[in-house]
């Protein structure tokens, strides 16, 4: 669709409150053999409810009425209906549960489909759960499983590797707009550093952006630090209705803002269009690109998801009135196109928003403090999920606890740097998750916000 | 009445295997177990209404689709490669149509050092978008024949049919510059 009608543009509107009430997750890891799907889910959700909520697992399993899986891949782990048997191993039955697959928004889709069934009055206590296994198969394998979330019969034999087609839109967007090289270094560069901090972040790293620039390139010139993860572990939330978040916590955090958006499988089919408007932006931003929008250049999903979440939230100037953000950095190119996609720089610009400072600790807008999915973890199912788990755990003021806590480094036998920062983000109120699939083929945005 | 011998149950001998002991260069635990699993599938996928364009590859013609339905005409339809069946817009069945490729472009492009394991295609392999004249959509295909400096944007290249030795993939056409 490039016309839109007026049902097309309705904002959404819940009908009641969303309340996260807690969250968990374990380390990633290239590969985990010390541990089954289920030992994964276990540790992940033992974290929610014992460490969030204080509960015992047997007091905590009276409450929920519905569950939402998060899994991206059957392939990849070689089980089909595994959310059955990780409901089953979890004893949750026999409440209802959905299993969610979008791609590698499927972590952000889990969270919307969790909130719909609060919002709706389905449920009133809803986890969200998601993992992928990623170590069954080699790197190689992998990435052609990946590729097959590209079409099978246009793209997928073109090299099988996403790197490819994300190359594919930089070098498009390289043309056009002639962004400094050094600036996507940066980008990698700065997550690879927070992920030194986070007990969970599974590529850690201390590079000099010039160094990445100099490393042998995988697509185009895509270098291995700028490429995410592929990850195995868990991550969960825990949804709540009003009543029941303010009996289980006094600083429940509330569902603020939500928009999802998509555009076709294939970048090669997307027609030229003007774009609808973000609040912050005029018609003059696009004058010069509104013919070819959104090209190899953007996601128009993304802005499509921007746009329903910050009218949803009410939110005008994104950089001003979000304190912490999480974005889906696939590659380093994909944060450059989003960061414009979701109105933080002008289209062509994206690099202002790393080069101005905005993207760091301490910046306007600090974005991917938990290491991303280039320092942090890529386990698709779980993505979005550890995403804004860590938006949560910011805006309840948890950083330091959840991160820097020697007992959660010992858990997964690490040793906390010496040099460890605390990157919570001072009076951190309101905070934005994008789960992104494909080449953007699905966006999801979802804004909490302190709702004590 | 005679007791007839009963029958045993065999197991087939790739049921058989050494345990992983290392993997993605980590050595596996020795209080833990990891079994290969292999998989060896075929699938048989169907091109269904889509099977012309792929035929049309091997007989060296590049076919698109364009909707002639009277509104998306009066929007200015253009053809779009790859084919849909129905136009997404209408979802009438849309009409094929052979492409010109006479100013074909490179509309963007990449090189794929590292491929997936499943690829056909022996890397390093130069992957492009493409720009073609009446053409709404950028297909993706593949540089059979480059040197260094190429592919780059706007260069001129003009296709190149697998008609002998089909593989009755996409990777039947590939494209090559126009010098």
């Amino acid at each position: 669709m490039i016309e839109y009608g007026s049902g097309n543009l309705r904002i959404p509107k819940l009908t009641r409150p969303v309340y996260v009430v807690a969250a968990g997750t374990t380390d990633f890891r290239r590969f985990y053999p010390e541990k089954q799907t289920i030992e994964l889910v276990v540790e992940a959700f033992k974290m929610a409810v014992i460490d969030g909520l204080g509960m015992t697992p047997r007091e905590f399993k009276q409450f929920p009425n519905f569950g939402i899986y998060s899994h991206f891949a059957d392939h990849l782990s070689d089980q089909l209906l595994e959310a059955a048997k990780l409901h089953g191993e979890l004893g949750l039955n026999p409440l209802g549960n959905l299993e969610i697959k979008t791609g590698g928004a499927t972590g952000g889709s889990s969270v919307l489909a969790g909130i719909m069934a609060i919002a709706s009055g389905i449920a009133s206590v809803c986890p969200v759960i998601g993992w992928e296994r990623m170590d069954e198969v080699g790197t190689n394998q992998g990435n052609t499983y990946i590729a097959n979330a590209a079409d099978k019969d246009f793209e997928t034999p073109l090299a099988e590797r996403y790197s490819t087609y994300y190359d594919l839109t930089s070098r498009r967007y390289a043309h056009d707009n002639k962004p400094p090289r050094l600036s996507l270094a940066k980008i990698a560069a700065k997550d690879h550093y927070y992920a030194q901090f986070s007990p969970y972040a599974q590529q850690p790293g201390n590079f000099e952006p010039e160094r990445i620039l100099k490393l042998k390139a995988v697509s185009g010139e895509l270098t291995p630090p700028e490429c995410c993860a592929m990850s195995t572990g868990a991550s969960c939330l825990i949804l709540a209705d009003e009543e029941v978040a303010f009996r289980f916590t006094d600083k429940p955090v509330l569902v603020k803002g939500i928009g999802s958006g998509s555009d076709t499988l294939r970048t090669a089919d997307r027609r030229g269009h003007m774009p609808i408007l973000l609040p912050n932006e005029t018609p003059a931003l696009y004058r010069d690109i509104a013919e070819r929008y959104p090209d190899f250049t953007n996601f128009e999903a993304a802005h499509w998801a921007a746009y329903h979440a910050y009218n949803s939230a009410g939110i005008v100037n994104p950089i001003k009135e979000l304190d912490v953000l999480e974005t889906h950095t696939a590659f380093t190119i994909s944060d450059l196109q989003t960061w414009e996609d979701i109105g933080l720089a002008p289209p062509g610009r994206g690099y202002e928003f790393i080069e101005n400072g905005d993207a760091f600790f301490e910046g306007r807008l600090p974005t991917n403090l938990s290491g991303g999915l280039l320092g942090g973890m890529h386990s698709v199912g779980a993505t979005g999920i550890w995403q804004l788990l860590h938006i949560f755990w910011q805006i309840r003021g948890e950083w330091e606890k959840f991160l820097g806590e020697e007992n959660y480094w010992r858990r997964y036998g690490k040793t906390k740097p010496a040099n460890w920062r605390n990157l919570q983000v001072k009076n951190a109120r309101r905070g934005m998750g994008i789960s992104h699939a494909g080449t953007g083929s699905h966006v999801t945005c979802i804004i909490f916000e302190r709702g004590w | 009445m005679e007791a007839k011998e009963r029958k045993k149950v065999e197991l087939k001998p790739e049921a058989f295997v050494e345990l992983t002991k290392i993997f993605f260069n980590k050595e596996v635990p020795d209080e833990i177990w990891v079994r290969p699993l292999k998989r060896t599938i075929t699938h048989h996928h169907s091109y269904g209404g889509l099977t012309q364009f792929y035929k049309g590859l091997t007989e060296g013609k590049l076919l698109g689709t364009v909707c002639k339905d009277r509104i998306c005409q009066a929007k200015g339809a253009k053809i779009r490669l790859p084919p849909h069946v129905f136009c997404p817009d209408c979802w009438e069945k849309m009409e094929w149509v052979e492409v010109n490729t006479e100013d074909a472009r490179v509309h963007t492009y990449s090189i794929a050092y590292e491929v997936g394991a499943g690829c056909l295609l022996i890397r390093p392999v130069p992957i492009i978008a493409l720009d073609i004249p009446g053409v709404w959509t950028h297909p993706m295909s593949y540089l059979s024949e480059y040197r260094e400096g190429e592919p780059y944007i706007g260069q001129r290249v003009r296709p190149v049919f697998r008609t002998e030795n089909p593989t009755r993939t996409i990777l039947d056409i590939s494209w090559v510059p126009v010098d």
